[in-house]
């Protein structure tokens, strides 16, 4: 008798995902007549959950925008391979979403690809894509874009970090190169800015290479950046990776400590690593984002220069998103889906911190406001690119 | 056996493993222990890896499974961490309540286990990923961030690792071989089934086993916590790492247990584990060589322990 | 003998717990979907699509833990597999010796494995926490030795034909006649339970343990290299990352399908699939429901905990699980 059950709940339950499974050629999501009337629902795809920036990001969208505009937000789980990514998406879809922002990159062809299949918009906040992916995917209808730092800022923000330091006589570094040893391509452009500006500063080179081309030298090397004289600056350590072991944790403080070391230069990540193991009188620089932490350290004198994506960055891709949604898309003069470059706020003094925090954390006035969104919806493109572009902290107030 | 064959047969891993370590470094121009911040790491490492090696064993020489134990430790340390700076206390008040923390969310852990009566490994999986979601929750995901607070972060000294250490030490040896708790859990340990019908209460037993490395786990947590200033979360079994590091001291610990007390075998194959670590800091090893080295030095040094009696036939002949 | 007989109905209803959970939580789904806009159809569609691989891998494993053995390297090795079929893909631009590649890697590994294991006598366990460090360690000087940056990559077009629901449908199916006719109806399932279950009277009757625990490890190769080839039809970029949930998910599947981790008599071949779409299906109604990450995973626990408790109420045994 319990066989018999226990086969009619097997084939119960087969009967129901036949059914379904049968029925699904009638899926994809459905359009109304009135978009803006009816609640638009605007996947998230993010690769980390527990960083401070996408913490803050998260806030930005559930916490302001949900809370002045008819929009539901989904975000994914942390998504760590491309397959996670392909799932998210499928998981979007089959909760009715009209479009996609991606904060997540282990595979954005295959994500845009997908997209543009199931007829669903899609942007990339907090990055961008190669310039051979824009050649591609440029004139997809659904693709609407990325905002966010491409490679050559990424290098900018690190050059223009080592150079502060330089520029007051400090000639001794350490680095936490982070994921560069996985060859994420972000922390090896950092890591290369901080080393060509040691070249300049220093009469050198690194590894008989200077300027861009010390990027395709870490790639070579797997990803690992090596210590040694560069001109007259000195490279006296190197961390990466992120292995949370006894032997990382104390290659941190080693670096961290050694007389020989001035200044610490963090490619991400440097509020949780040389900030605690950091004695006074050292240096410490880092590029991730402003949370009352990082104003803390700041004010406390353990983090001395903080180059941060600032939360509200991720509005101008949102209302371009919705825009979208509302049918009304924005794209270049040549029909094509936009590419915009936005850097990051930089805070070398623990006031200017915290004048940049309590924008960025406010969720009644934040650096983006309703207002100031709106203009983007249905807005053309050079419109939206100058906008765009304004992102200091002081275009954006005035 | 003689008392010094037993001392020799005692250190002749952690001391052949530093000799051999010593002389690596020497020859690639590095002191082992050439700088007071070297001896603080050998200290910060030993003890983390004790404490966790003590709370794995405790349940998983009575067949306990525990997955949970790296997320009691980051829960208890999150908890703690939060208490201790909204009353602006010091490292000790920090520890104490790590400690205290760590015992409960154990106890609850063994209460589970003991109530649902589900395998333990089971019950692990399911607490560990209840710990993660609190801490998580607790924090709102941003973790707990201690940097500046020179007090806690001053904490981190050879005294306090070795008094923590000491402290953990004794407390395992006190409770586990001079108590009739510490008799009953051998008995358990041996034989359940025997043990349990000769009157061995084995419910209270294990609660107690669960207590002990849930302190144990909160203790650790702490070290991790002071040492580099931030408390970090980890979700979908993130946590469960930390395990992994004890699994080498705890055989090495097995092994040197024949000469003298099992406990202290494993503080001596704790700073056996230090010692590597500390190599590999010192020679700057990358990540991927460090693990394939620690694997195939914890299997090489298995294949030894479970053909002991082959290899020694073999070398008569 | 009614008696018995109500014994015996209530130990059926509790076997049958987590196919009960699995029917609970597609209802509980369906209800969720009809309140909130969701493309129902699409949402079934995707829970089986994002189950598979977890149901092959799974089910391979199954083999591993009737032995009462247990390995957590399960997805470290379905990434090298991957990355290895990937190159070998790269290089001759078959399909079919990609599939052979995976195949052939993950069964190699799990060769290795069980070789250590039943040759060195060591813990199985200790040994597949060994492989995992090394696997790990491989898995980065593989994409350093490709040389095309954080990813190695097949071209998405060269598998697009196969990049459907109905053939990942059709390799589960082929798997999963393979292993019931294997567990269910043949040698190898009976002796394997016997092992599990009793070692040693296993052993007094004549049967080859050794022998067994390296076929049980080829299966579950078979399971690793099959999901190996379909992570990469269904994602095609793979990274250090790739498949780094499977070894958690293999092990909360097996459990959450009823599987004793003990193994033994009581083991079915079927546990894998049932928990890993009830898995998949609990993830979804904890999407809809759109709840903070942390208390997400705090319900999840509590309902995997509560379901595998009730599917084995009836296996409680005086003395405390080990």
């Amino acid at each position: 008798m319990m066989k018999s059950l226990r086969k009619f709940l097997v084939l119960q339950l087969s009967l129901m995902m036949a059914l379904c499974l049968g029925a699904c050629s009638g899926g994809g999501s459905g359009q109304a007549e009135d978009p803006s009337a009816k609640t638009v629902k605007i996947g998230v795809l993010v690769s980390d959950t527990t960083s401070a920036e996408a913490l803050a990001f998260r806030s930005y969208y559930e916490d302001y925008i949900k809370s002045v505009y008819n929009v539901e937000f989904m975000f994914s789980d942390e998504l760590k391979d491309a397959a996670a990514e392909q799932s998210a998406i499928d998981n979007f879809i089959a909760n009715n979403c009209q479009g996609i922002i991606s904060m997540a990159s282990a595979d954005r062809p295959a994500q845009i690809e997908k997209c543009e299949s199931e007829k669903i918009y899609y942007a990339v906040a907090t990055g961008t894509l190669t310039d051979e992916q824009y050649e591609t995917y440029k004139g997809y209808e659904y693709y609407v874009g990325a905002i966010g730092p491409d490679l050559s800022i990424e290098y900018q923000t690190g050059y223009d970090m080592a150079k502060y330091f330089l520029d007051q006589g400090y000639t001794k570094f350490g680095m936490f190169t982070g994921a560069s040893v996985y060859f994420t391509e972000m922390h090896i452009y950092r890591a290369a800015g901080m080393l060509a500006a040691m070249c300049d500063a220093g009469n050198g080179t690194y590894n008989g290479v200077t300027g861009m081309d010390i990027v395709g030298k870490i790639m070579a090397d797997g990803g690992e950046v090596t210590t040694g004289k560069i001109g007259s600056i000195e490279l006296n350590g190197v961390v990466s990776g992120y292995d949370f072991d006894d032997a990382w944790f104390g290659k941190l403080a080693a670096v961290a400590n050694d007389p020989e070391v001035e200044v610490l230069l963090a490619v991400g990540s440097g509020q949780v690593t040389f900030a605690g193991f950091k004695p006074e009188g050292k240096m410490l620089g880092d590029i991730d984002c402003y949370t009352a932490d990082s104003v803390g350290l700041m004010e406390a004198g353990t983090l001395n220069y903080l180059a941060g994506k600032f939360s509200a960055s991720i509005g101008p891709i949102f209302a371009a998103t919705l825009s979208a949604a509302y049918g009304k898309p924005i794209r270049t003069s040549e029909g094509n889906a936009f590419a915009l470059s936005q850097g990051y706020w930089v805070a070398k003094d623990a006031e200017t911190a915290k004048k940049y925090y309590e924008v960025d954390s406010s969720v009644t006035d934040p650096a983006y406001s309703k207002e100031q969104l709106d203009t983007l919806i249905g807005a053309s493109y050079d419109d939206f690119a100058k906008f765009v572009s304004a992102y200091s902290f002081d275009e954006i107030k005035k | 056996m003689s008392r010094g064959k037993r001392i020799a047969g005692a250190l002749a891993i952690p001391a052949g493993v530093l000799i051999v370590c010593m002389l690596i470094s020497m020859s690639c121009g590095v002191s082992l222990f050439g700088s007071p911040l070297s001896r603080i790491t050998f200290v910060r490492a030993g003890a983390n890896v004790l404490l966790v090696t003590f709370a794995l064993s405790i349940n998983l020489n009575s067949g306990r499974f525990d997955f949970s134990i790296g997320s009691a430790a980051l829960l208890s340390s999150v908890i703690s961490s939060m208490i201790t700076l909204k009353l602006n206390a010091g490292p000790v008040v920090m520890l104490i309540l790590s400690v205290v923390i760590g015992g409960i969310l154990g106890l609850l852990s063994g209460f589970v286990y003991v109530t649902v009566k589900l395998p333990p490994i089971i019950v692990s999986l399911g607490m560990a990923l209840f710990y993660e979601g609190m801490a998580f929750t607790l924090t709102g995901g941003h973790g707990v961030s201690f940097a500046s607070n020179t007090a806690l972060l001053g904490f981190g000294t050879v005294t306090n690792y070795l008094l923590i250490s000491a402290a953990a030490l004794i407390l395992m040896i006190a409770v586990f071989d001079h108590t009739s708790f510490g008799y009953e859990y051998k008995a358990l340990v041996s034989g359940q089934k025997v043990a349990v019908n000769t009157g061995i209460r084995e419910v209270p037993n294990a609660l107690i086993c669960y207590l002990i490395a849930g302190a144990l786990m909160g203790a650790q947590g702490f070290i991790s916590a002071t040492n580099n200033g931030a408390i970090t979360m980890s979700l979908n079994f993130g946590s469960i790492s930390p395990m992994f590091m004890a699994f080498l001291p705890m055989f090495i610990g097995g092994f040197i247990g024949r000469y003298t007390s099992d406990k202290v075998g494993y503080l001596l194959g704790a700073l056996t584990s230090a010692t590597i670590s500390l190599t590999y800091i010192r020679l700057d090893i990358p990540s991927s060589t460090q693990q394939i080295v620690s694997a195939l030095l914890m299997v090489t040094f298995l294949i030894y322990l479970n053909n002991e009696g082959k290899l020694k036939q073999l070398l008569k002949h | 003998m009614k008696n018995r007989q109500r014994k015996i109905n209530a130990a059926g209803i509790l076997n049958a717990a987590p196919v009960i959970g699995l029917i609970l939580l597609a209802a509980v789904f369906v209800i969720i979907a009809l309140v909130k806009d969701i493309n129902l159809s699409y949402s079934f569609k995707n829970i089986v699509n994002q189950s598979i691989i977890t149901m092959v891998v799974a089910t391979g494993a199954i083999y591993i833990y009737t032995l009462g053995a247990f390995d957590i390297s399960l997805g470290a090795s379905m990434c090298v597999s991957a990355i290895v079929g990937a190159m070998a893909f790269n290089r001759t631009g078959s399909l079919a010796v990609m599939l052979a590649v995976c195949l052939g890697c993950a069964v190699l590994i799990s060769l290795i494995s069980s070789l250590l294991a039943s040759v060195f006598n060591l813990p199985v366990f200790v040994t597949t926490i060994a492989m995992l460090s090394l696997l790990n360690a491989l898995v980065m000087v593989l994409i350093r030795a490709n040389g095309t940056g954080d990813v190695v990559q097949v071209p998405a077009a060269a598998v697009r034909s196969i990049n459907n629901v109905w053939f990942r449908l059709l390799v589960l199916a082929l798997f999963m006649i393979l292993c019931v006719t294997t567990f269910n109806y043949m040698k190898l399932g009976r002796q394997e339970k016997f092992v599990g279950g009793n070692p040693l009277c296993a052993k007094l009757t004549g049967m080859n343990a050794k022998k067994l625990s390296v076929i049980g490890f080829m299966m579950a190769g078979i399971g690793v290299g099959l999901g190996a080839f379909l992570t990469i039809v269904y994602a095609p970029t793979l990274s250090r990352n790739t498949a780094g949930s499977v070894g958690m998910d293999v092990i909360i599947s097996i459990v959450f399908g009823g599987m004793p981790v003990s193994g033994g008599a009581r083991s079915r071949i079927t546990s894998a699939a049932v928990g890993a779409l009830s898995m998949t299906m609990l993830s979804q109604i904890m999407l809809v429901l759109n709840l903070d990450s942390g208390i997400s995973q705090m319900v999840k626990a509590a309902i995997f905990l509560l379901v595998v408790s009730v599917s084995m109420l009836n296996s409680r045994k005086q003395i405390l699980p080990r």
